[in-house]
């Protein structure tokens, strides 16, 4: 094994305790809204919302690093270039994400200055890591690219997958740079600001996940080169090519002239259109394969990537897209039940499917099945499309009765709060929570154990 | 946009969206399975799909371009999934060609030398 790799299963061991850590927090926050004097004193709100943000953003991020470090030396047939630099960065990247949490926990708050920039809080939803680690992540990230770009340098060869990955990486560390400034005016500050957070999630993330989905692809199916290549360039036209500009669909309130409504609504549109092409690329690849592989979680993970994307990113996109919906729905609980199915589908089920088809290769496992990863497919799936449908209806409440009836008052965000919709869907929220948590936990089960539990996993043949 | 009009056309663009997953799934199962009952569906969904098209048309209050959009949007719905798959296919094709010439199919295909 390349030392690549061995550091790639620190990764994934890492990303799986944050989503964990993410899926914790999130179940926590889920039940402030039953219970709003739930920790008061202790631990508000919005501190809990930060670190469940905060975790779902780093635990996806090194489920991707570690997915490319265990690729990248088979891709490129060498050592990944600078991995000594990797592995140390490693523990320094792990120990900045305890500390920062730490400060969340127990600091929560500075004052008006720059320390508290430095040291505390940057202030920026979603990037809100201090000033300090938020230099660690872009030291990382640059090692990161060198550590690729590096290796493809001393291997004297490159492949169309690495290349495109290559080329991402670039604008993947130049928009993270948008983190830093500080800027006084608020409309251009947001502007900035949503360059950041959109582009990476619905543009460098999207070729990112769809690099290690072609990665995986070959590994997983014995899918040829040629066709996952041919692909993955018709992918990233069309995901870059609808998603750029569909960075106007987030231009609500904030003071952005109102051309971006019509161009971010009109782009985000066609969004659904690729990844209809890739639901039909699933439904192609599980026939010609007659769904029969060697590692059926990491197969039936990879599917849940294609359907999730299509239903989370899609439909539910969608549905809020327009600008004459968008401008009520835009910040209700309609968009969270959004944000989750999309990252949900998106990436988290491509970085499970990638770390299945890692377990399969590290525990020299012949065929990887078992009624564990059933379980916990189920829960988590189940958990996670019972929380947006709750949470969609919930922003059907806030858009009709606070945005569209009550015109965004401090009455109307009250009557909203209190609605008898409002809150069963918050009660359904947090039992489907609890369903999910259930699932992390048989997923954890599942990947401690596979291969040490039953022999006869290992034993069975793909033909069986 | 009347507060229930914003309720309306969010769920109907949604479920637009949802048709037109339902008919490409169908559509590919129908060319898998050469079942009549999946291709009977997968028209079934597209006409559903079609359905929530005009009532979004003539129903919702949205403007005339975005209706245009919807429109074409579900002509590119109908058309891409034939499309996609006559893509799969030919690239299956070639992909099988090359491994018939031995080919590996996991051995890097190096597109550039650095």
């Amino acid at each position: 094994m390349y030392r690549s790799q061995a550091l790639a299963i620190k990764y994934f061991s890492a990303a799986m305790i944050l989503f964990g850590v993410m899926t914790l927090f999130g179940l926590v926050s889920a039940y402030y809204y039953l219970n709003p004097d739930f920790l008061f004193g202790i631990l508000p709100f919005n501190i809990a919302k930060i670190i469940h943000i905060n975790t779902l953003v780093i635990w996806l991020l090194m489920g991707f690093m570690g997915s490319i470090y265990w690729f990248l030396p088979g891709e490129l047939g060498r050592e990944t270039a600078g991995i000594w630099a990797a592995e140390a960065l490693f523990y320094v990247f792990c120990t900045a994400v305890a500390v920062v949490a730490v400060v969340f926990i127990f600091v929560q708050y500075g004052g008006s200055n720059e320390a508290a920039l430095w040291f505390i809080n940057q202030g920026r939803k979603y990037v809100e890591a201090p000033r300090w680690a938020a230099l660690g992540i872009v030291v990382i990230m640059v090692v990161f690219a060198y550590n690729v770009i590096g290796t493809a340098v001393a291997a004297r060869q490159t492949t169309g997958i690495i290349t495109v990955l290559m080329i991402d990486l670039i604008p993947l560390i130049l928009l993270y740079l948008i983190a830093f400034p500080a800027i006084s005016n608020m409309s251009a500050d947001l502007f900035w600001w949503w360059w950041l957070v959109h582009l990476w999630v619905e543009a460098t993330w999207e070729v990112l996940i769809g690099c290690i989905m072609a990665l995986a692809l070959m590994q997983l199916l014995g899918t040829s080169r040629r066709i996952v290549e041919t692909w993955l360039y018709i992918e990233v036209a069309l995901v870059l090519g609808t998603g750029i500009l569909g960075l106007g669909h987030h231009y609500f309130w904030i003071g952005t002239p109102s051309y971006w409504l019509t161009i971010g609504g009109f782009f985000s549109a066609l969004e659904p259109l690729p990844l209809l092409g890739m639901v039909v690329h699933a439904v192609y690849d599980a026939g010609a394969q007659h769904m029969k592989t060697t590692n059926r979680p990491a197969l039936y993970w990879m599917m849940a990537e294609a359907f999730g994307n299509f239903i989370g990113a899609g439909v539910w996109g969608f549905m809020i897209t327009l600008p004459q919906v968008n401008l009520y729905a835009h910040g209700t609980q309609w968009t969270v039940s959004h944000g989750h199915f999309a990252f949900w589908g998106a990436y988290s089920c491509g970085v499970i499917s990638v770390l299945y088809l890692v377990l399969q290769k590290t525990r020299n496992l012949a065929f990887v099945d078992g009624s564990l990863w059933k379980w916990s497919f189920a829960a988590l799936n189940l958990g996670l499309v019972g929380m947006t449908g709750a949470l969609l209806v919930s922003g059907f409440v806030q858009a009709f009765v606070e945005r569209a009836m009550g015109g965004s008052t401090l009455n109307a965000f009250i009557s909203g709060q209190e609605n008898a919709w409002f809150v069963d869907g918050m009660v359904a929220r947090f039992l489907l929570a609890i369903v999910f948590t259930a699932g992390y936990f048989v997923l954890v089960w599942d990947v401690v154990t596979l291969g040490r539990r039953a022999p006869a996993v290992a034993a069975v043949s793909p033909a069986q | 946009m009347s507060a229930l009009a914003t309720l309306e056309t969010g769920l109907l663009l949604g479920l637009y969206a949802l048709l037109s997953g339902i008919w490409g799934v169908l559509w590919a199962l129908a060319q898998f399975r050469q079942n009549p009952i999946f291709g009977r569906l997968a028209v079934a969904a597209y006409g559903l799909h079609t359905l929530v098209a005009l009532t979004i048309v003539l129903w919702t209050p949205l403007g005339i371009g975005w209706k245009c959009l919807i429109v074409g949007s579900s002509l590119v719905f109908l058309a891409l999934p034939p499309m996609t798959w006559r893509l799969l296919e030919s690239t299956h094709q070639n992909a099988g060609s090359e491994h018939d010439r031995e080919f590996s199919q996991h051995s890097p295909r190096v597109v550039a030398r650095v």
